[in-house]
């Protein structure tokens, strides 16, 4: 099927709300990141949330980061 | 001894798996290491998210979260100097007046910078600082407040929006050089955006208008934001 649209893909049918469903804002070490829980309960962090920066040169709170799930 | 191997081996693949995963995110395998800053940075970026929660796929800065890490930073003695770094579109009008107004009641010395865009309630964030810059490709959309597009029924509700308009105007007419009129002329302007009425102020213009105080990006609002540390410096000196 061929839609000619301008619309986006998102518009025409709509997020997938199951793929947010697992993102949750956790706190390691006093920092707050938000993260995806994974299958086996480890968390990948997706985005750090903070003001210091050098948190962001941090090597535990890099995106993509798994922390083991407690 | 066979154990230690293993113990190695183990360390080793760790080490690896680790070096792996730093290469698929960021495209490097080490990342520089500095010292404790004293100047702390506040990012506002996509879509200001206050009294409603948006959907999870909307870009958003929430104000719940960056109303107490202000507090964290007047505060804390070591941080001396905040930047605010804002490329938004927007978003929850009281939300981004709480913001602003968290962010002009700072005691410590504040700069933004404006990259991308600043639009609607971005505005008033962006002058709430004590010295705003904007980077020349920058661009803010300044535009009366609404709700929807729909036409509003209840004379009331038009008040209450009237009023909101006028508190973020007075708070941008208090914290920059623009003059009321000249910011009303740029919000109530016609034919400049599609479907709206205000105006988009590119850079170098918002800098014109005196809603901002400089162009520049990093290294000026860093040099900016040193100065206004060691003024506070030298006063507080003074005050001994």
């Amino acid at each position: 099927m061929i839609l000619y649209t301008p619309m986006t893909e998102e518009e025409i049918f709509g997020v997938d709300q199951e793929a947010f469903a697992n993102r949750q804002f956790i706190n390691i070490n006093g920092r707050t990141v938000h993260a995806e829980r994974n299958k086996d309960g480890s968390f990948r962090i997706l985005q750090l949330i903070s003001t210091d920066p050098q948190d962001y040169l941090d090597d535990s709170y890099t995106p993509g980061t798994i922390i083991s799930g407690q | 001894m066979g154990k230690d191997t293993s113990k190695q081996d183990n360390q080793d693949q760790n080490n690896q798996s680790s070096l792996v995963q730093k290469i698929q995110q960021l495209g490097q395998s080490t990342v520089p290491q500095a010292p404790d800053s004293n100047i702390h940075v506040l990012p506002i970026i996509g879509q200001i998210e206050g009294h409603v929660q948006l959907p999870p796929q909307n870009k958003t800065t929430k104000y719940e979260h960056l109303i107490p890490q202000i507090v964290a930073i007047e505060q804390n003695p070591k941080i001396e100097g905040l930047i605010v770094l804002l490329n938004t579109v927007g978003g929850d009008v009281e939300a981004g007046l709480a913001l602003s107004e968290m962010i002009a009641s700072l005691s410590k010395p504040t700069v933004s910078i404006v990259l991308g865009g600043g639009h609607s309630i971005g505005v008033p964030i962006a002058v709430s600082t004590d010295y705003s810059f904007i980077v020349p490709t920058a661009t803010m959309t300044i535009h009366p407040i609404r709700l929807t597009g729909l036409v509003i029924g209840v004379p009331q509700t038009f008040e209450y929006l009237d009023k909101m308009q006028e508190r973020v105007i007075n708070f941008v007419k208090q914290h920059s050089d623009i003059e009321e009129e000249k910011f009303k002329d740029l919000m109530f302007a016609k034919g400049n955006l599609t479907r709206d009425i205000g105006t988009n102020v590119v850079g170098a213009d918002a800098v014109k208008y005196g809603l901002i105080d400089d162009v520049g990006g990093v290294m000026e609002a860093m040099s900016k934001l040193n100065e206004l540390i060691e003024k506070e410096k030298q006063s507080g000196e003074m005050l001994q």
